[in-house]
């Protein structure tokens, strides 16, 4: 018996393109196992936006458009409102859903769209090479903060998923991590969540995936998922902020 | 069919409406609100999309979202606004999407004023946006064209799967005119072989413009300019008046050039040959018929309500073999009157006929 197969979403000749010991290889490949389980593949839409995240429509073998920086949720209304029938969910990272794009996020989700958001937060701008993002952390030295991010200079971090939470169109908004199997299979199950959401037409479903980008972050894999343990979670919980099917 | 008397921003949305627009998102300002107001009533109850976008910058990248579909979406805006979607509209042209964009001018730079001017000339037709593309820009001067050219905006934008604008004014977007909703005289244009709609049965299509492999890169720009030269061997469009033995000829665009066929009339009365050349199309520029015309003519004076962006194209159009003059005393906001730029003329005759 298989146990362990590539997700029919992938593409066939797929090429690796993350650095070593990125999450967004695991965040990829349970939106494809999702893809497959909820038999989602001949119905979506995806649309990328631009960062790191850009590089999906490489991986999955989907219908996709590439959004101008921070605009996928608008471009994926556009999508959604043209054609509602269709599965559409974006990709994104915290820079392009929560800097440059937080208008377009929140709109969104106080509209009620019935979309579905992933977003990557790994603390810095990675694409670019390790600027300070509005998820940095205080302290946090990157190539924009060389002494640390402080309050007097840079401000604070944005905690996206408890402001996505608070707009009365969300209908799921939850935290996620990357860094042990239990985490991995809670994230699945959130994604899940959002995409089934989107799929009962009851609002926007977004996860908040807290994420290592060892490259920029200067660390190991393993250091790595330890940051995110040790410093991402007590600034950014882990947890279900929204989720209008409970209550 | 019958006439009706109907605001041009109106007939601009009623129009979309016949051409088959299924979603608008838009953003309010002036002097383009109506239209959005219009199809805000019209479209909910037709079970079309109308969305309320949040900012221009939301509303275009809706337009995107939906056009990759290859869904018949549009929005509409003003001058300020209009400069906000400039980078969305960049990457239509490289995603080859049909985004349908009206452009109902205001007097600029920054937010200007309200009043009819044209200073988006050279943001509509040599684009705001970065990196080589063109966008067809139509230009109607009368109520009856803002019908005719917005049907023809929904064709050629998804004929040729590019970004077309309907460049208006305040003018034209606030006046009522008697006009006629003729029926959409168009073909329907077949989408399946690109537009999104789930890889069922094949596989997953890409709409964007990143492209890391230089080489395709280069091509798909060449590709891009490749459609352009075809759109303007094909598309282009213009009118003339009294040009056949004109020997002056006064060339504009828009709702101006209303103006301009009365002074051609005047000075006929007065004895002077004029006529009158205006583009419909801005881009692509009828430079061919221009060219030709100069040849028979002592002068041309291009006349604009900005500080000469036409010009620009009517002096490379004319590419020296006649005199082209600008008239435009007040660039920004403010009518040209008949009886100044007949006058203009006649000044201008005089030198010609002095010799000077």
């Amino acid at each position: 018996m298989l146990v362990f197969e590539t997700p029919k979403a992938f593409k066939k000749d797929f090429k690796y393109s993350f650095c070593k010991g990125c999450d967004h290889g695991v965040a990829i490949r349970l939106i494809a196992e999702l893809i497959d389980e909820l038999g989602l593949k001949e119905k979506t839409i995806l649309t990328t936006s631009i960062g790191c995240s850009v590089t999906m429509y490489d991986f999955l073998d989907l219908d996709c458009i590439e959004a101008p920086h921070g605009r996928a949720m608008a471009v994926a209304t556009g999508v959604k409102r043209a054609r509602p029938d269709k599965f559409v969910f974006t990709y994104q990272g915290d820079g392009d859903f929560a800097s440059i794009g937080l208008a377009e996020s929140l709109h969104a989700s106080l509209r009620g769209e019935s979309l579905s958001a992933v977003c990557i937060n790994n603390t810095t701008y990675g694409m670019t090479g390790g600027q300070l993002g509005p998820t940095t952390l205080m302290g946090q030295v990157t190539t924009t903060s060389p002494k640390g991010r402080n309050r007097e200079y840079y401000g604070y971090p944005i905690r996206i998923a408890e402001q996505v939470a608070l707009c009365d169109g969300t209908a799921f908004s939850a935290r996620v991590a990357l860094d042990t199997i239990p985490n991995i299979r809670k994230a699945k199950a959130a994604i899940k969540k959002a995409f089934e959401v989107q799929l009962k037409g009851l609002g926007v479903g977004f996860v908040e995936i807290l994420s290592t980008c060892p490259t920029n972050w200067n660390m190991s894999p393993e250091k790595a998922h330890e940051r995110v343990r040790n410093e991402m979670m007590k600034v950014f919980p882990l947890g279900v902020y929204k989720d209008i099917t409970e209550e | 069919m019958v006439k009706e008397l109907i605001k041009g921003n109106y007939a601009i949305a009623q129009a979309a409406l016949n051409a088959g627009c299924e979603c608008y998102f838009g953003y309010p300002i002036t002097p383009q609100t109506e239209i959005g107001e219009y199809l805000s009533l019209k479209m909910p109850a037709a079970g079309l999309a109308y969305v309320s976008a949040e900012s221009e910058v939301a509303a275009i990248n809706m337009v995107l979202g939906a056009c990759s579909t290859g869904a018949r979406a549009m929005t509409t805006s003003s001058s300020c606004a209009v400069s906000l979607m400039q980078e969305t509209l960049s990457y239509a042209a490289s995603d080859e999407l049909p985004v349908v964009l009206v452009n109902v001018m205001r007097a600029g730079p920054g937010l200007g004023s309200i009043y009819p001017a044209q200073g988006d000339y050279y943001q509509s037709v040599y684009g705001g946006g970065n990196g080589d593309y063109r966008m067809v820009v139509f230009a109607p001067s009368n109520v009856q064209e803002c019908i005719e050219l917005t049907y023809k905006t929904f064709y050629v934008a998804h004929k040729y799967r590019t970004p077309v604008i309907l460049l208006a004014d305040g003018l034209l977007g606030q006046m009522m005119e008697p006009a006629e909703f003729t029926e959409y005289p168009y073909p329907p244009v077949d989408n399946s072989s690109w537009a999104l709609s789930g890889a069922n049965g094949r596989e997953g299509r890409k709409i964007c413009s990143y492209g890391p492999d230089e080489q395709k890169h280069i091509q798909h720009v060449k590709d891009l300019f490749e459609k352009y030269k075809l759109i303007s061997e094909r598309e282009v469009m213009f009118e003339e008046f009294m040009t056949d033995d004109a020997e002056f000829l006064l060339v504009g665009f828009g709702s101006l050039t209303r103006n301009l066929k009365a002074a051609v009339k005047s000075l006929r009365n007065k004895g002077i040959k004029a006529g009158m050349f205006r583009p419909i199309t801005l881009f692509p520029f009828p430079e061919k018929r221009l060219f030709e015309l100069a040849g028979q003519c002592r002068e041309v004076m291009t006349v604009e309500m900005n500080m000469g962006q036409m010009y620009t194209d009517v002096r490379l159009a004319v590419n020296g073999k006649t005199k082209v003059s600008l008239f435009n005393p007040r660039p920004a906001g403010e009518w040209l009157s008949v009886e100044e730029i007949t006058a203009a003329v006649e000044k201008s005759m005089e030198k010609v006929y002095a010799g000077i």
